[in-house]
């Protein structure tokens, strides 16, 4: 019961930070990452290529690349790196000149590619068997089946959420937020004051990679492996799904959905008995996805929390500036 | 050499299938401007539908045609349950994408849960093999063919002789101008999905007898060999469409002898991201019937 309840809560982290990261990309500045699931791949192979002995180990019956045995927080570090620069070439090629609905359905071109072409390379990152026997972080200095192992986990879980959480809110109260709002609601409007589109999304496209590599980096400590069919594109929309159901531009509802939609639901469905032949349940696990995206767009687009209205104070007659405020 | 010679063959029937697929996608992203992601899936519930009434004994020619009903019949409801009314609520273009998709992952699975994962193939007689030099095709193969050109002929003579195809060609251009002539823009809209949903029908059960075997997961990758012949032809440009097939047959099939068939895809995803890096309005953006749409 409490590896149970352990599992879910990094589970909850790790859903919680990539929704974060989502909702800066798609709540706050309006980009369309159908491929965020490919960031977070990229931090969960890189976490592991990183964390895992050479190749030739275990008898060498997995085949990648690098194999550094690095100690505990470089693969994380790596992982989220990577998941920034892969942002930078997607960025430059998507965000650049294609109308929103255009980069909508490359990137979503892109997740199902990639996985094509990780399953079939196998000298890369072993191909469709994926990774596995990923060590866990600091497994030389702990004992990593012990209940406490799994306690300090969660904790180190829970504190990146808490950190990811405040820079999130941090960006999204500041004038940068402000600005990435104003693109969103009009773009044009925001390019013909002087403001620099195309640089303002590759930075927060570069910021959510970072984001969402942690996230994979976490996962692959956790459970230990990585695989193609772990990362299609419905995970993806399992996240949007997320966010339109807590409420997109809202951290507060990032994490909400979070909890709802990928934890809460599919950790609902696991106690209704089995009925009807195997796959039926999961296949309408994806229908409900779909209808909850649908229904929640048509009676509620806001989500269950709406994103906060920004409102600024009045200048005071006597032109002093007051201090920022918010809502 | 042959080798190549060979695929050739293989590309014209390729070209064929993406052609009937291709026309009917962008057909739907000119008049109606909206990118249905939930085609692909269409093509696959249209081929099972051939499928079944294959299993009961009935020619795949037949097949063909309740596959193509099936198409018109589901991309109808589609528009009219789904796609239809949050365009009226006036959801932006953006929201219509994650709206298809949304329907998409929903119709995969409601068709994966009734006929399970595996790999189903139709019972047909291929036919004696025609040989044109080295270029050896079955005599399906080649009556894909006849089918895809006599299609692309009727779609042609639809879009510029009949009444329907230039009421479509106006509401693509400017849909409340068409209104204010007097064109009903409504039923209009009714004609294009009724027309290229049975298009999106024909070509997922000509793909799907092209192939030795067909599953549910193939969706997928139809659907990005026609979002690729689509945007390098010029999205919501018919002619586009068929030009953009022709070059991504060829390519993929010449790929797929000189490399790795496994990489089919990749390749239709090289071109679709050197269009979109080079030139986003695609191949035929100033020609053609139907205006670009926003």
């Amino acid at each position: 019961m409490t590896y149970y309840l352990t599992t879910l809560a990094v589970y909850a982290g790790v859903d919680m930070i990539a929704c974060l990261a989502l909702s800066l990309q798609f709540g706050t500045s309006g980009i369309v990452n159908f491929s965020f699931i490919v960031f977070q791949a990229a931090g969960a192979y890189t976490a592991a290529v990183l964390s895992l002995p050479p190749d030739t180990a275990n008898g060498g019956f997995q085949q990648y690349i690098l194999g550094l045995e690095a100690p505990f927080p470089l693969p994380w570090i790596g992982g989220a790196v990577v998941g920034g620069l892969l942002a930078l070439p997607v960025g430059l090629v998507v965000l650049r000149r294609l109308r929103s609905d255009y980069q909508a359905i490359a990137m979503l071109v892109l997740t199902v590619i990639a996985n094509t072409v990780i399953t079939n390379a196998r000298p890369f990152l072993n191909g469709a068997a994926g990774l596995s026997l990923v060590p866990a972080p600091l497994a030389a200095q702990l004992d990593t089946g012990a209940v406490g192992y799994q306690y300090l986990y969660v904790a180190i879980t829970a504190a990146c959420v808490v950190l990811v959480f405040l820079i999130a809110q941090r960006i999204v109260d500041s004038p940068y937020g402000r600005t990435l709002r104003a693109m969103r609601e009009h773009e044009v409007a925001a390019g013909a004051l002087g403001k620099h589109v195309v640089a303002l999304k590759m930075t927060i496209f570069v910021v959510g990679g970072v984001i969402a590599g942690l996230s994979g980096a976490i996962l692959v400590g956790f459970i230990g492996l990585w695989a193609p069919a772990t990362w299609l594109y419905p995970e993806t929309i399992v996240l949007f799904a997320a966010l339109i159901v807590g409420g997109r531009g809202n951290n507060v509802g990032a994490i909400l959905g979070a909890v709802l939609v990928p934890i809460g639901f599919f950790e609902a469905t696991r106690f209704i008995p089995p009925f009807g032949p195997p796959g039926l349940i999961p296949a309408l696990e994806w229908v409900a996805i779909g209808s909850l995206i649908i229904g929640f767009l048509w009676w509620r687009p806001a989500g269950v929390l709406p994103e906060p209205r920004h409102v600024f104070p009045p200048t005071s007659p006597l032109g002093t500036i007051p201090a920022r405020g918010r809502r | 050499m042959d080798l190549y010679v060979a695929a050739l063959g293989f590309a014209l029937v390729s070209a064929s299938v993406i052609a009937i697929a291709a026309v009917g996608f962008t057909m739907q992203f000119g008049i109606t401007n909206l990118i249905n992601l939930a085609y692909g899936v269409v093509m696959i519930t249209s081929a099972y539908v051939a499928y079944a009434l294959n299993q009961l004994g009935v020619t795949i020619w037949a097949g063909l045609a309740a596959g193509a009903v099936c198409g018109a019949v589901l991309s109808y409801l589609l528009n009219r349950f789904l796609y239809a009314p949050f365009q009226r609520k006036g959801t932006s273009h953006i929201g219509m994408v994650i709206i298809s998709l949304a329907a998409s992952l929903m119709l995969t699975n409601v068709v994966l849960a009734i006929v399970g994962p595996t790999s189903v193939s139709y019972t047909q007689d291929p036919g004696p093999t025609i040989r044109i030099g080295a270029m050896v095709l079955t005599t399906v193969q080649v009556l894909i063919i006849g089918i895809a050109v006599l299609l692309m002929l009727v779609i042609h003579a639809l879009l510029t002789l009949t009444r329907l195809g230039k009421a479509m060609r106006a509401t693509a251009a400017n849909p409340s101008l068409a209104r204010s002539c007097g064109i009903p823009t409504g039923r209009v809209i009714d004609g294009v999905w009724l027309v290229t949903g049975a298009l999106c029908g024909l070509a997922g059960t000509v793909a799907a007898m092209n192939s030795d075997s067909f599953a549910v997961s193939n969706g997928a990758g139809y659907l990005i060999t026609i979002l690729a012949a689509a945007v390098l032809g010029g999205a919501g440009q018919p002619y586009g469409a068929m030009l953009g097939a022709v070059l991504i047959g060829v390519m993929t099939e010449l790929s797929a002898a000189a490399i790795s068939p496994e990489y089919k895809e990749v390749v239709a995803f090289g071109v679709l991201v050197l269009v979109m890096v080079l030139r986003p309005q695609g191949l035929l953006a100033k020609v053609g019937a139907l205006a670009p749409a926003g």
